[in-house]
């Protein structure tokens, strides 16, 4: 059973919160606000519940959600890491916290300092010149990084309308480049996996403003034609777009910057381990080579006689992307990540992702074989087709043992061809212990057995979950609307 | 391998890592970038500070958060957008367990349904809000629910000639550019009047083209003033466009919703509902339409639909319109939202129910009238514009509004946004004040001295 609406709770005249100053009566007229026919008449419907009520509704809520802190989430390309609670302690400093963006800038210096030196960071990380935190999300970095390429070719005085895309790309890239105006290529993979370079050269042509690429790719493979591409693109005189989603699996070890590539966005829930929330607050902090500097979004964090702080004089922009400076909130447990983990913590980190993903492919590799042979990166990409039971199904068994489903077709942020429609993209990251590890492994074994002499129990899977299997059927578009019953 | 291999948040001991590269035939971690080009990789260490312990850690984060000062320690009218309201306790407490700052997008619904349910209240919550009842899982900020809502209406009508009043937060006009610019989008600005602040609407009759797919305005707006929201209503569906209102959440305890009022898009700040300040985020976009857009909102909605057993479940639906599906022909390329946030939302609207929200918002009100009353009292000092205000007001001062600003942060008050920081071309003497219940009447009088001895230096 689904947990209940809060509304069902709801006891009219009932409020958790005492709002009242006694210098100033409440309920007398205030016709100054607007018309008096525009005043409300009308209750809102909000839920009233005493204090008690909404905390026990809410905790109750929580005991039917599963996150990190609750057991692996092996959700390929999302990257379920732990979220260190020391991070979520210093984020809510009422220093920053309490907080008002509109306060002088000379009162907020802690602020800057920190942004600057997480920039700074950030820039090491991924050996590109100059970073912005103002993107809200990963995909808000690549609108951002996209505009800014827009932004380049209109400043040389070139057209350039196309962006290239490969068939693997989530879904967002194609997505922001049409928000930026652009026209998606996409290219496909070939039977290794990687980009077709073939195919690529066919599409490269002076229309071509950049190739946005994410390596290692979302089937974790290392895109090994990385240099080959990056010169034949810069040749081009095209742009090279980093796709950071994945950047997880290469920190500490291999810079995008290096690889060639002008242009990039992190997610900083992926690599710097900030808390995804049940869907965000993200951030997507976007960084750039130095010849594309003075078009990041306004402010830029810099020092300006010294003294980091937000620099509004930037007439090249490509103009803001939101309110403020960023995911303030969230940048600050970035920040203590790099800062707890330092070079040799993080480099660790990146050996732990490869490692634990490899030793699950492995591990594996009789029951769900790797769709491909080589090395992954810190995500496995493995076959479904010879399970005795679909495997869309086997992994919702995998819900009843304690175990979130991997990735696939439908349940997740990756687009998949069709030929994968049985493969499961599965990321254990880095910090689950070979203990956490051995028991997933024997969970997914322990499905496999059951699928060959009980296979019905895994087509009605889960059994012992807050629902049963979820049916999506078109009805449910209408039903958002329905009224809670009161 | 160096000594400190357990910093930060390795799990593995040398032993562990051992057995699993035995396990699969592999000698060293390096055996597993094979596919890496040598002269690619890092050559050593990045050039990072070393890893700092919890402690240590702790003090360098102390240090730079006490190096700002706040509103706590500080008297503030700051409003601009962002607006000191009390966060209940119960929200940080509520907000903060693992199971919900933990978890992903709810992909797996059967794993999920305390988050998907939080979801869908909230989407309830904000449509009856709002009067309008097709309600998303949020979008990042309100600034980006405009621009959102904007492109929506371009969708909707085909049309690609929007309208938008010059009285919207200015940063709020320069993220909605930036985000059409490259879709081919003309903008055109709709003037205020002088007199009253509020929208001009025979200019906005005359602005109206065959082109005009709709009119965007904020209320209140950058100068604290209430639009009559139910005339531009009227305007715009005379003469067949649609039209958008970005509004501040609290103001609709004490008036009619935007759906009751002729609003077709509703796009709300949502940070007044429980969410402190930080320094400017993360904060909450709210976007609420009628039924007949629903297909054109971007991002996630939760709906109801059915378990294997017939029994009420709730999941992501409509995904058809997102990224993830229709790629470059979605409504939008947003993936992670605000969900946190939003739960944020709506414990708070259900803490304070019914009557505490109408209570913040008229006490806001009350207190804010009466801040006016005492200030415009001083001689000199007057509003700029006499149309109605909620809890913010603009004034004139016979002053530069910098030079009031800085004697009254001697007394540790921050008296408000001088309209200069907000528009660059703004004359250099007004002064957006805003006022929230958390100031007392004590406060209130405090700042009438302080302001009306700055005034008078």
């Amino acid at each position: 059973m689904t947990p209940d609406s809060i509304y069902t709770k709801s006891r009219p005249g009932v409020s958790g919160a005492s709002i009242v100053d006694h210098d100033f009566a409440l309920g007398g007229s205030l016709d100054d606000l607007c018309a008096p026919e525009d005043l409300r008449d009308q209750p809102i419907g909000l839920p009233e519940l005493s204090e008690i009520d909404v905390v026990r509704h809410f905790t109750n809520l929580s005991r039917q959600a599963h996150g990190v802190d609750n057991g692996p989430y092996p959700l390929g390309s999302c990257t379920m890491k732990y979220n260190p609670k020391r991070n979520d302690k210093l984020a809510m400093l009422d220093g920053f916290g309490k907080a008002h963006p509109h306060q002088p800038a000379d009162t907020l210096s802690g602020v800057w300092d920190l942004l600057w030196k997480l920039q700074n960071g950030i820039a090491e990380i991924t050996g590109m010149d100059a970073v912005t935190l103002q993107p809200a999300a990963g995909a808000h970095g690549e609108f951002t990084g996209l505009l800014v390429m827009k932004k380049h070719f209109e400043k040389l005085g070139e057209k350039r309308k196309t962006i290239l895309i490969p068939d693997t790309a989530h879904g967002t890239n194609p997505a922001s480049a049409a928000m930026c105006g652009f026209t998606c290529r996409i290219i496909p993979t070939n039977d290794k996996g990687l980009m077709d370079l073939e195919s690529f050269e066919e599409h490269l042509n002076d229309d071509v403003a950049g190739l946005m690429i994410t390596n290692p790719s979302t089937l974790g493979l290392f895109e090994e034609n990385i240099e080959l591409i990056a010169e034949k693109i810069h040749d081009n005189g095209s742009l090279l777009y980093y796709d950071g989603a994945n950047l997880n699996a290469i920190m500490g070890l291999i810079r995008p910057g290096d690889m060639g590539f002008d242009v990039i966005h992190i997610n900083t829930h992926k690599t710097l381990s900030t808390p995804h929330g049940g869907g965000g607050p993200g951030a997507g902090p976007c960084g750039v080579k130095k010849f594309l500097e003075p078009y990041l979004p306004t402010p830029v964090v810099r020092p300006v006689d010294g003294i980091p702080q937000p620099d509004y004089d930037r007439p090249e922009a490509v103009g803001k992307v939101k309110t403020f400076f960023g995911h303030i909130e969230v940048l600050i447990r970035a920040y203590c990540y790099i800062l707890a983990n330092g070079p040799i913590g993080l480099k660790t980190a990146t050996e732990n992702a490869v490692l634990n993903a490899n030793y699950m492919k492995h591990q594996l590799g009789d029951l769900l074989p790797s769709v491909f042979p080589q090395n992954c990166m810190h995500e496995c990409l493995l076959h479904g087709g010879s399970l005795e039971v679909r495997g869309a199904d086997f992994v919702k068994r995998l819900i009843d043992f304690g175990v979130h489903p991997p990735t696939l077709v439908g349940a997740g942020c990756v687009h998949f061809a069709e030929e994968f429609d049985e493969a499961m993209l599965i990321e254990p990251t880095e910090t689950e212990s070979v203990v956490s590890l051995d028991f997933v492994i024997e969970q997914f074994r322990k499905v496999a057995r059951e699928a060959a002499v009980a296979p019905y129990m895994i087509e009605t899977a889960p059994h012992h979950a807050s629902t049963a299997k979820v049916i999506h059927n078109e009805a449910a578009w209408m039903s958002i609307y329905e009224e809670p019953e009161d | 391998m160096p000594a400190d291999i357990l910093t930060g948040y390795n799990v593995h001991t040398d032993a562990d890592r051992a057995k699993m590269l035995g396990a699969m035939g592999k000698e060293t971690i390096a055996d597993l970038f094979t596919e890496v080009p040598e002269h690619l990789r890092v050559d050593g260490l990045l050039d990072l500070p070393p890893a700092m312990t919890e402690w240590q850690l702790e003090r360098h984060i102390r240090e730079l958060a006490g190096r700002n000062d706040t509103t706590i320690d500080h008297l503030s009218f700051l409003g601009g957008g962002a607006y000191e309201h009390h966060v209940p306790a119960v929200i940080d407490a509520i907000a903060t367990r693992g199971e919900f700052l933990t978890a992903y997008t709810p992909y797996q619904p059967e794993m999920a349904q305390g988050i998907l349910r939080f979801l869908h209240d909230f989407q309830i919550t904000m449509g009856r809000l709002l009067g309008l009842p097709a309600v998303n899982c949020s979008v990042y900020d309100g600034a980006t629910a405009l621009a959102e809502s904007a492109w929506m209406t371009c969708r909707i009508t085909g049309k690609k000639h929007l309208l938008i009043a010059e009285s919207i937060w200015v940063e709020y006009q320069t993220v909605l550019e930036t985000y059409l610019r490259g879709r081919g989008v003309t903008i055109e600005v709709v003037r205020s009047d002088e007199e009253s602040g509020q929208i001009d609407s025979d200019h906005l009759s005359e602005c109206i083209q065959s082109e005009t797919s709709a009119f965007l305005f904020q209320s209140p707006n950058r100068y604290g003033v209430v639009e009559n929201m139910t005339q531009i209503g009227n305007i715009c569906h005379d003469q067949g466009i649609m039209n958008v209102m970005a509004s501040y959440p609290i103001l609709f305890g004490l008036k009619k919703s935007p759906g009751d009022s002729g609003v077709d898009i509703a796009v709300c700040e949502g940070q007044p509902l429980g969410m402190h300040l930080n320094a400017g985020g993360p904060y909450l976009g709210i976007i609420a339409t009628k039924t007949e857009f629903e297909g054109h909102l971007p991002g996630r909605i939760v709906g109801e639909c059915n378990d294997l057993k017939g029994e009420d479940a709730l999941a992501l639906v409509k995904e058809e319109r997102e990224q993830h599906v229709a790629r470059h022909e979605a409504t939008s390329h947003i993936c992670s939202n605000q969900a946190n946030l939003a739960l944020r939302a709506l414990i708070y609207l259900s803490l304070l129910g019914e009557r505490g929200f109408r209570n913040v918002a008229e006490l806001s009100a009350r207190k804010a009238r009466y801040l006016e009353q005492r200030l415009t009292a001083v001689e000199g000092v007057s509003r700029v514009f006499s149309g109605p205000f909620f809890n913010e007001f603009l004034l004139n001062l016979p002053r530069p509004a910098a030079d009031v600003l800085a004697t009254l942060r001697e007394q540790k008050i921050f008296g408000g946004i001088p309209m200069t920081q907000l528009d660059p071309e703004a004359p250099d003497n007004q002064l957006l004040i805003a006022v929230t219940e958390t100031k007392s009447q004590a406060d209130l009088d405090h700042m009438v001295e302080v302001f009306a001895a700055a005034i008078e230096i």
